[in-house]
């Protein structure tokens, strides 16, 4: 018999394409559940203060209404901590926004009650019956007012080692005497995820102490943590289930109010309930990426050799939890400068709390860097592309310690020839087609190539498919299928005979996905448990059949409902007596990093050309060619990878030309509302974006070589386009978006 | 809701909660006394007392299945197919016509059903992405999206699809630039566009009927 | 959001009988925009009166006009032969609005009828004269920038955010409307209102009155058009601002008669007669082009957030007229 096709590698189609081209894949809102409720949230229309009374008589009163809940009658959940006081939060200094726990507001359209119905129109209609007055306290929801108040995150203070920490390497601020010096600020206003589903939660109490939540949620377990701690449950009695997620970016990675609202309205009308978001809610409460200044001195020497850097940041957080991101990450490693200093602050708003935002703290940071790269090249007169190379780094120079793998290099080249680099005129406005002025940019990203621990399961079924299971969720990138690759190729079946599932927090132990580190993380031990399982498979055939008792790993394979021995046609054993010997169980194997990291820098690199048209009058700007070029380790499934890169490609679109939230601070309330208002990119925005990979394996972040993809997709995009304008127009826009006014 | 069996009531006949009390010949009891009937139903004494006067007959053909359905006129079309009928492939992503993942055909045109109510459709054909495949056959414009793997999340896809076939019946397929233009009604947030339009070329330089 | 009545005449009379009757009753035919303002409860009307039985699809040509149906849907008449063929500025100021499933359910008379995309105007919370005669205009002193440069109020700064009503203005559209005294024609200039005192009415429309039509005159008018619209992406976005432009140019490349009109500008579809009156005996170049543009934007004002359309406005134009010159 001939090796079966590798599969690592190869374009598959997704395993659950069919699902979602059908309709039939299921999301959170879309279970059916017997006797379900609709829960619709009220949100304060005020930004800070306390209420001072809440009426809900009419609402109470309106036809099909079960209950209205606000702080006043609320079943308090024993494991709740009030807001702002909980600080064992792993991620944030503060706690989450605790709902219906007391009466003060803390920031506009905060879930102040909710109201449950037997139909959603009656639920939506009584909602508005809801009155509240409030005694009003002054607010602050404006960044740039607000500079002067901003803090070093407790993080760093606690910490000198954090992230968050102000970073120095050579002198203090040396840019200031170097011979050739910018400085410049750049800002990123506040954008939101928005993926296509709203967010939504079906909350179902089986009995009075156990919980299944159909959640929208990139992490199953944590998820499934946080609410069994809130209601002082066992984990095991909660259950979280995120088969499908329609688009998350980000905005799942943290519990929020309209999970505990729902789970909270179950509990009263004890029944299912239903809550889904509108998406003005999605703006106020479900996370966005924090509006930022930033501002960038740099001194380089005439040939082009950078002599300092110092990126300094003020991110906006909630008055309640610190939001922390790794804006500042890639200046410190990316190029070679002998003086460094970062300094990451923050600045507590009457806002909700960000979270992070595909790509996230690292693509605001590239936006500054990058576009401060383009403009020092400027200022020297040498190609963007040279400049860069010119302060390549062979090792990382903040940790002084060797790459694991590093192939930007590689990037440049592809990338530069693949968008046509060597029309590109050092002197701005040099190329037009037409009306159209034509410029090229290019930014670079990358982010840490992180792998966590991971268990996975592994079961022979009589019908000769090998089930496998993780809590893990896929959340669009195709994890279930790249799994679904790797097990194919560790057992050498087709990828037919192996069944996938993930997205229950009941299956094996798997992180939230997030931070680009699934298949670094998930598939080790997905390859793992195969292993495992083919030698479990081994160990039992051996019982009845002794030649597997001293075979080779590698002899054995899968063929024809049996297990088979390379070179002994007799060695046969059949599934069915396998699975019976076995008793039906799982395999399951945890998979941890090999402690390699130490000795290492372990990221994924990009770079991303951009090819730019601007109007002459209406200072309108089309991308016209984007490719994003990769050093992310093994590409496990290039077609879904490809598509992850041309999907981030698009979003660094959205951030470049059109992404921004705007709130009126006079009232503290977002004006951009709706997709009506807040712009995402649509077909006609985007051009065929072209991607190319390295697909060289990485030696030590894991067995497989991979890096990740989802973060590098999108850093370094928003720069890359905005120095194309530059090039196109001599026009240097430092506050994103670029939008048509900024350039007439 | 279930389908129901009562006779159809012209939708004109339909008159708001009081003047339906009065009228009604099915309420004739009630309609002795219609104040405080009316006020014991908003304050929710009697369930079924609200349901009667706020719904009213709707014929629908879905997926190529006649229904007779009763529904409050503020239903939309969509939260009808997701929230009664169960079709929840139509999915909802904005509710205010401004993403395009609830498109449906109606009457073969591509719509966006958060933006009508379902009983402005009486008597009208509604196709969903339930109804796009034959049996387990699927369309081709399915086939061409799994083979250019057209999505990621999947949320935004069956909308997509919908519009997709609309755009090539349409004669709105003819170039790249085409395409975008006119699919620029669904927002894909993962960033699928240029698989979408690959898969969108597949079909229509296949010439397999759409 | 509320309950309310649903009714579906077959006759104009009883639709019309229906709404002037009843102050709370709205007439609805495509629902796209009035569904999405009922959902936000900026318009809560106790009655709807479904029209679309009406038999007011048509698009016919009679009396040296094209006669549109108030119910002729945005995409059948942005694809209507004699529409692309006789007025070509009106097919492509359909198809630059909203999206292909929104056209195939807006109707010609609901375009007309948008409410503005003024944010205060969208939120109950915020101050609104239109949406709440005396709250004030929360737009004024906020974030204004797709607001109005022309002929608004100190009670009002919103824009109408039609295409198609920039290019009929254009085009010296008559709206007909029947109503309960009758029947009447409106010039489509003389249809939606300025704001002044009384920024709630958008339109002349009387309580009752139906629009059943849209008359559009013939003109030499079927070569030299184009709509500009600029807007913050490629596709299916709300105008920054947009122009209308139709030329009659001669063999000698002069320019024989001129239409010109914006959107986004004001809070009606701006005409700008001044404009075309310059452009008229001109030669069709850039250097007319300009100075009709200069033209157009005299009385134009800014407030804090758009000063950039008293740039954009001009360039706008030009690039509109080089289009159009040279279609």
């Amino acid at each position: 018999m001939n090796a079966p096709e590798k599969k690592i590698g190869a374009p598959m189609n997704r395993v659950d394409g069919r699902q979602k081209v059908t309709g039939a894949a299921k999301y959170s809102a879309e279970y059916e559940l017997p006797n379900m409720a609709y829960a619709v949230l009220v949100g304060s229309t005020v930004t800070k203060g306390r209420l001072s009374s809440i009426d809900t008589k009419d609402a109470e009163r309106a036809p099909g209404v079960l209950a209205v809940i606000t702080h006043l009658n609320a079943p308090k959940a024993p494991g709740v901590k009030p807001t702002g006081k909980d600080p064992s939060q792993p991620q944030t200094v503060g706690s989450a926004l605790q709902v219906f726990m007391d009466d003060k507001i803390r920031f506009n359209d905060q879930p102040i009650a909710v109201v449950v119905a037997n139909t959603l129109e009656r639920a939506r209609f009584a909602a508005r019956l809801v009155r509240a007055q409030y005694a009003k306290e002054k607010h602050q929801t404006n960044l740039e007012a607000n500079k002067a108040n901003a803090f070093l995150p407790t993080q760093a203070k606690k910490n000198p080692k954090s992230p968050a920490a102000d970073y120095q390497r050579g002198e203090v601020d040396a840019y200031k005497t170097g011979a050739l010096k910018l400085e410049a600020e750049y800002v990123i206003p506040t954008e939101v995820h928005h993926p296509m589903e709203l967010q939504a939660i079906t909350a179902h109490w089986e009995a009075p102490d156990r919980l299944t939540l159909y959640d929208k949620t990139q992490g199953t377990m944590a998820t499934r943590r946080d609410f069994a701690r809130q209601w002082g449950l066992p984990e095991e009695n909660v259950k979280v289930i995120a088969t499908y997620v329609g688009g998350a970016f980000g905005n799942a990675l943290h519990s929020w109010p309209h999970e505990s609202a729902a789970i909270i309205a179950a509990k009263v009308v004890n029944r299912p309930v239903k809550l889904m978001l509108t998406r003005e809610q999605m703006f106020t409460m479900v996370g966005y990426r924090p509006h930022t200044w930033q501002k960038i001195g740099m001194s380089a020497t005439a040939d082009g050799k950078i002599t300092a850097i110092t990126h300094e940041s003020i991110g906006q957080t909630s008055t309640y939890e610190e939001f922390v991101e790794a804006t500042l990450g890639q200046t410190k490693m990316m190029y070679q400068s002998p003086n460094l200093t970062t300094r990451y602050r923050l600045a507590a708003l009457d806002v909700g709390s960000p979270i992070w935002m595909r790509g996230p703290g690292e693509a605001t940071g590239a936006f500054a860097l990058e576009s401060a790269m383009d403009e020092m090249a400027f200022l020297l007169n040498i190609d963007p592309m040279e400049f860069r190379l010119r302060n390549y780094t062979d090792q990382d120079p903040e940790k002084n310690r060797p790459w694991s793998s590093k192939f930007l290099k590689e990037c440049y080249q592809a990338g530069a020839q693949r968008v046509g680099w060597n029309k590109r005129q050092l002197k701005p406005g040099s190329l037009r087609d037409g009306e159209w002025f034509i410029g090229y940019g290019m930014g670079v990203g990358t982010f840490g190539a992180h792998r966590g621990s991971s268990k996975a399961s592994a079961q022979l079924l009589p019908d000769g498919t090998v089930l496998l299971q993780s809590a893990v969720t896929d959340i669009g990138p195709g994890t279930g299928t790249a799994m679904t690759q790797i097990a194919a190729d560790t057992l050498g079946l087709p990828p037919e005979k192996i069944r996938f599932e993930w997205g229950n927090s009941d299956f094996a132990q798997a992180p939230t996905q997030g931070g680009s580190a699934i298949v670094n993380t998930v598939g080790p031990a997905v390859q793992e448990v195969c292993m495992a399982l083919k030698d479990k498979l081994r160990e039992l055939a051996a019982t009845s059949n002794g030649a597997f008792a001293t075979a080779k790993k590698e002899d054995v394979s899968f063929a024809d409902n049996h297990l088979t021995l390379a070179g002994n046609s007799t060695a046969r054993a059949t599934y069915a007596d396998l699975v019976r010997q076995a008793g039906g169980k799982a395999v399951t194997v945890e998979s941890k990093p090999s402690g390699e990291g130490q000795k290492f820098s372990m990221y994924s690199f990009s770079v991303h050309f951009a090819e730019v048209r601007v109007h002459e009058l209406t200072g309108e700007v089309r991308v016209s060619k984007l490719i994003s070029c990769a050093d992310a380790g093994t590409i496990i499934n290039e077609k879904t990878a490809g598509n992850q890169m041309k999907g981030g490609a698009v979003g660094g679109i959205g951030m470049a030309l059109m992404e921004h939230a705007i709130i009126d601070d006079r009232f503290g309330r977002y004006v951009t509302k709706d997709l009506a208002d807040y712009h995402v990119p649509v077909h006609a925005d985007s051009p065929a974006i072209e991607v190319f990979f390295v697909n060289q394996p990485d030696p030590y972040v894991n067995q497989l070589g991979t890096k990740g993809i989802g973060e590098i997709a999108t850093i370094g995009v928003a720069p890359a386009i905005a120095n194309a304008v530059f090039n196109a127009t001599g026009k240097r826009v430092r506050e994103l978006p670029i939008t048509p006014d900024k350039l007439v | 809701m279930a389908t129901n069996h009562e006779p159809d009531v012209p939708a004109n006949h339909n008159e708001n909660r009081r003047t339906f009390l009065k009228q009604s010949s099915l309420l004739t009891a009630l309609a002795l006394v219609p104040g405080p009937v009316v006020s014991a139903a908003e304050a929710k004494l009697d369930e079924r007392v609200a349901e009667a006067i706020e719904q009213i007959p709707l014929s629908l053909k879905v997926n190529g299945k006649k229904l007779k359905l009763k529904v409050e006129p503020r239903t939309t079309l969509l939260d009808l197919l997701r929230e009664n009928l169960h079709l929840t492939g139509t999915k909802k992503g904005c509710d205010y016509g401004q993403c395009g993942a609830c498109t449906v055909h109606v009457d073969g045109q591509r719509v966006n059903s958060c933006l009508s109510f379902a009983v402005m459709h009486d008597g009208q054909e509604i196709t969903t992405i339930e109804g796009l495949a034959e049996g387990d056959k699927l369309h081709p414009m399915q086939e061409a999206f799994v083979k250019h793997d057209g999505f990621q999340c999947g949320y935004c896809t069956p909308g997509q699809i919908m519009s997709a076939v609309a755009c090539v019946r349409e004669g709105h397929a003819g170039s790249e630039t085409e395409i975008r233009e006119y699919m620029s009604g669904n927002i894909c947030r993962c960033g699928a566009y240029s698989n979408i339009v690959a898969a969108i070329q597949d079909v229509k330089s296949g010439g397999q009927k759409v | 959001m509320n309950q309310f009545q649903y009714v579906r005449p077959t006759k104009p009379q009883a639709a019309i009988d229906a709404v002037a009757k009843d102050a709370n009753a709205r007439f609805i035919a495509g629902g796209t925009n009035l569904v999405d303002l009922m959902k936000r409860g900026v318009m809560t009307p106790q009655k709807l009166v479904d029209i679309n039985r009406l038999d007011f699809r048509k698009i016919e040509r009679q009396n040296n006009a094209l006669r549109i149906g108030a119910l002729a849907l945005n995409s059948t008449v942005a694809d209507d032969k004699q529409v692309r063929e006789r007025q070509p500025l009106l097919a492509l100021a359909l198809n630059a609005g909203a999206s292909p499933q929104l056209r195939n359910m807006a109707t010609v008379g609901g375009n007309m009828l948008q409410r503005t995309r003024c944010a205060y105007f969208y939120d109950v919370t915020m101050p609104c004269n239109k949406r709440q005669p005396g709250t004030g205009c929360g737009a004024l002193e906020g974030v204004n920038r797709m607001h109005a440069i022309f002929g608004f109020s100190d009670k009002c700064i919103a824009v109408h955010p039609s295409d198609m009503s920039v290019a009929l203005v254009a085009l010296d559209a008559t709206v007909q409307v029947s109503g309960p005294k009758g029947n009447r024609s409106i010039p489509f200039a003389d249809f939606h209102r300025l704001p002044g005192d009384t920024p709630e009415k958008d339109t002349n429309l009387e309580p009752g009155e139906l629009i059943t039509a849209v008359d559009v005159p013939d003109n030499p008018f079927t070569k030299h058009v184009h709509y500009q619209k600029v807007r913050e992406r490629a596709s299916y976005a709300f105008a920054l601002l947009s122009v209308a432009a139709a030329l009659d140019i001669d063999n000698g490349g002069t320019i024989k008669a001129a239409r010109l009109a914006m959107g986004g500008v004001a809070h009606k579809p701006w005409r700008l007669t001044a404009a075309e009156q310059v452009l008229v005996g001109k030669p069709a170049t850039e250097e007319s082009f300009r100075q009709a543009a200069t033209v157009a934007m005299q009385g134009a004002k800014a407030f804090k957030y758009n000063e950039y359309k008293l740039r954009l406005g001009p360039n706008a134009i030009v690039q509109a007229l080089k289009t159009a010159a040279a279609a």
